[in-house]
């Protein structure tokens, strides 16, 4: 309370709502002009329906098929190659790209003309042909061959995504518990704020099958290269993360507010006027941050595409589920549990 | 609140800028002054304090590093090559680690299980040979008599294994020994190496018995990596003479099947009969050699023998043109929200882009100074406390109209908009932190980078919002000629009021 104590009760009030003469059966009529009257926890249904329309396929997929692997979890065939004519990084990125078989490779350079190219594992008599039209793009190789071609393994994926996974396990636990601390001031005590943190933890993971399992779509059912994952995309997921629950509190933190300030309005209600309340502001971050990723993914380079993809997707459903799934869900485990 | 607003406040912003600007800049005009290049590090550049410099470290993916190829060979008979490379893999990976490179990639490679691939970040090829090879395995054997060996540390004697090696080790450590003067190393086996070493030194003792008498067979000697091969050229004095010299890590971890180096560690002769699985190491150590030989032992051993094949500085992995394009599709980005702010919020908005330049000034210049080895994913995590820095204006800016069409004078909702979005701000960010903590810990490498950047980022972003937000608003508010609405992005004429 005592960020407010400057202001008079009777002011907070007036910021809030006139209390509705109605009866409480009506759908939350929310009298201020400035607040739009979209009734978002009495449709709750149709949000979650759409949620689950997208995540179980996701999860399917993710159980079916796996994922596509990118080169450096899966690993590939690497050449080590000396031009003669000493090419630019810039031509033989492109020259790479341009193959279909090594589309999506790396380039590295290691000297003047001498280049390592990795791309997916490939057949000899598939690695002939990328010879063939790297040295018809590029200029001939020196010695005519290329000094090595081996295969490499992958980085070690498992780990990477087991260590990952263990961060995320720790994190979820620690936000359900952050948010149990700062909200159990709320009316109901501690078990509303475990009704806070565990519907702030289920927006997340939300966000986090509905990311992970659209890649799952996009690379194993549509076979499509964007939806590689590598040690990239599990930093988009953790992106997504902190964007989700950074987004979630903030509307949380207005229904606690309100639930404050305004007594006479039934819980349904305050939910809806708090995420009408947030949801200018919800709207303008993450388009500010769409602006940004539309721009890499449009015009950035190759290599970060999918990782562009990857947090656009997640940053979209994180928006989406911080207003259309988290509040909606708080309001339902109301209804399961009553505190009051 | 009324803190923010006081001048000590004021003056400490004032400082950060300073220093910012001039942990950013100096270098810049010293590198125009004397034609270097832009990025990456440059003989004598400023601001240096000693060996200290100042240059923004970038990883791998964004400047590439140390490219070694390994060749495998003595594969221990009876295993699955392919286990056997992953758990090379795993020791090196856990020494790469002891030198605080930031995203390591090591790969298995070759059709028969029999080469690994090394990438390494901002490391010299001579300090990343040293480390992956160094100590490669710690090696006990006893002298048994061969009257062919005429010369050497001991003629009519030649080395033999005992079966005892640093895989029997369990844990070493560098100390100081009862004298007080020179280092050793202190070494407990595991349960299987301490019966081992107990049955050795009894053996010692009984092979030649009586108090103090010394002779070869009385000793046990500690080699790293002496090989059969070195064995059986034993008659040969000149091969001796180099194998039978102190340890060379150096050396031993850049050698080809044709280098030779010194193998020698230590050849006590052992006074009694040691059970207890405790033993000590004692050499010429100084304590920087001793502490080497501990963390090489404790690291574990390989399996295998390693060659290197290959050593090669290497450019970055991720394509040159494609970081150059994102980094500017990413400042288009960047400029776009910059121009949406100001029109859309007007002064605020304005204002809100002054303490972003601010901010993004102040973290580059604690990246450069801490120094925070930048890699994509911590380039992420950078612009994601951006947009979190945003977030911050955002939700202070939202509030603030709020409370202006509640009829607030402007002054007034200044104050009550930073007061009442403080809560969900600082929660948020919050949990944003805790997040980075976590993965900060646990996480596998490539994702503690980003939590790094993501965890300063936020701290700055949290000073950024309220404290410089804050106090820009309250200096340009005393002006009465900004205060009208229009200006601020408040439309009144909509207002309940």
């Amino acid at each position: 309370m005592s960020e407010l104590s400057d202001v008079a009760p009777a002011e907070q009030a007036a910021d809030m709502v006139v209390p509705s003469e109605k009866p409480k059966e009506t759908p939350p009529e929310v009298p201020r002009p400035r607040v739009r009257r979209l009734n978002i926890i009495g449709r709750r249904n149709i949000f979650f329906l759409i949620s689950l329309l997208i995540i179980i396929p996701g999860i399917l997929s993710m159980a079916f098929k796996g994922f596509l692997l990118g080169i450096d979890f899966a690993g590939g065939t690497e050449f080590t190659i000396n031009f003669t004519n000493q090419p630019s990084v810039a031509s033989v990125e492109s020259a790479v790209a341009a193959d279909p078989l090594t589309a999506g490779g790396t380039v590295i350079q290691a000297g003047a003309g001498s280049y390592i190219i990795r791309s997916l594992p490939l057949t000899p008599q598939q690695q002939q042909i990328v010879e063939d039209h790297l040295t018809g793009r590029l200029g001939p190789m020196a010695g005519g061959a290329p000094q090595q071609v081996i295969e490499v393994g992958g980085t070690i994926a498992r780990e990477t995504i087991e260590f990952a996974l263990l961060a995320l396990v720790l994190a979820s636990a620690a936000i359900l518990f952050l948010l149990a601390i700062r909200f159990r001031n709320v009316p109901g005590g501690w078990r509303a704020g475990f009704q806070f943190g565990g519907s702030a933890l289920a927006a997340l993971l939300h966000d986090v099958f509905l990311l992970t399992g659209l890649f799952s779509i996009m690379g194993k059912v549509f076979g499509w290269r964007i939806g590689e994952i590598d040690s990239l995309f599990v930093t988009a997921v953790l992106t997504v993360v902190g964007f989700s629950v950074h987004d979630t509190i903030v509307v949380f933190d207005r229904i606690r507010e309100n639930l404050r300030v305004s007594q006479r309005l039934s819980f349904e209600q305050v939910v809806n006027l708090s995420i009408m309340q947030t949801a200018a502001r919800s709207i303008i971050t993450s388009f500010t941050v769409v602006l940004v990723l539309t721009a890499i993914l449009i015009a950035g380079g190759t290599t970060l595409k999918g990782f562009a993809l990857a947090l656009l997707i997640g940053i979209v459903s994180g928006t989406y589920s911080s207003i259309f799934n988290a509040s909606p869900l708080l309001v339902v485990w109301r209804r399961v549990q009553p505190l009051r | 609140m009324q803190l923010v607003l006081s001048w000590p406040v004021r003056l400490l912003i004032i400082g950060i800028l300073v220093f910012s600007l001039f942990v950013d800049g100096a270098g810049y005009i010293y590198r125009v002054a004397n034609h270097y290049p832009l990025t990456g590090n440059v003989p004598g550049l400023p601001p240096n304090f000693g060996s200290w410099q100042l240059y923004i470290h970038r990883g791998l993916d964004l400047a590439g590093g140390t490219h070694i190829d390994y060749q495998l060979t003595n594969f221990p008979a009876g295993q699955s090559r392919a286990d056997v490379q992953q758990r090379t893999i795993q020791v090196i990976n856990k020494r790469v680690n002891s030198l605080g490179v930031s995203e390591p990639q090591i790969r298995g490679a070759g059709n028969n299980n029999d080469r690994i691939t090394v990438d390494l970040a901002g490391v010299t090829a001579q300090q990343a040979q040293k480390t992956i090879g160094a100590i490669s395995k710690l090696v006990y054997t006893k002298w048994v008599a061969d009257s062919k060996v005429t010369n050497g540390p001991q003629p009519g004697y030649k080395p033999a294994f005992t079966g005892l090696t640093g895989d029997d080790i369990q844990s070493a450590g560098a100390a100081i020994d009862q004298s007080g003067v020179s280092w050793v190393v202190n070494i407990s086996f595991t349960s299987h190496g301490g019966t081992v070493f107990d049955d050795l030194t009894r053996a010692n003792v009984a092979a030649c018995p009586g108090t103090g008498t010394d002779c070869p067979l009385r000793h046990l000697t500690i080699w790293l990596d002496l090989t059969q091969k070195d064995i059986d050229n034993w008659e040969d004095p000149a091969y001796v003479s180099k194998i039978y010299a102190p340890y060379d890590t150096g050396c031993l971890a850049a050698q080809t099947a044709n280098t030779l180096c010194g193998k020698f560690l230590t050849d006590p002769t052992t006074l009694q009969e040691i059970s207890g699985g405790q033993a000590q190491i004692s050499g010429n150590f100084t304590q920087a050699s001793a502490t080497d030989l501990s963390t090489g032992i404790n690291n574990g051993s390989l399996p295998v023998d390693l060659q290197v094949l290959d050593v090669t500085q290497v450019g970055s992995t991720l394509g040159a043109e494609s970081v150059k394009l994102s980094l500017a599709a990413g400042l288009l980005g960047l400029s776009i929200v910059v121009l949406f702010m100001i029109i859309y919020y007007r002064v605020p908005g304005l204002l809100a882009s002054i303490a972003l330049l601010f901010y993004a000034g102040a973290v580059l210049a604690i990246f450069k100074v801490v120094p925070v080895t930048l890699t994509l994913a911590g380039i992420t995590g950078f612009i994601l406390s951006v947009g979190m820095a945003v977030d911050a204006n955002v939700l202070i800016f939202e509030r603030f109209k709020e409370e202006v069409r509640a009829g607030r004078t402007i002054p007034a909702a200044v104050d009550a908009a930073v007061r009442r979005a403080w809560p969900a701000i600082r929660d948020s960010n919050t949990s944003t932190l805790i997040t980075c903590v976590i993965l900060g810990f646990v996480g596998p490498p490539a994702v503690q980078g980003f939590a790094i950047t993501l965890g300063i980022g936020v701290v700055a972003s949290l000073i950024s919002a309220i404290i410089v937000t804050h106090n820009l608003l309250a200096i340009v508010m005393t002006g009465s000629a900004l205060r009208r609405p229009g200006l601020m992005g408040v439309d009144r004429s909509v207002g309940a009021v």
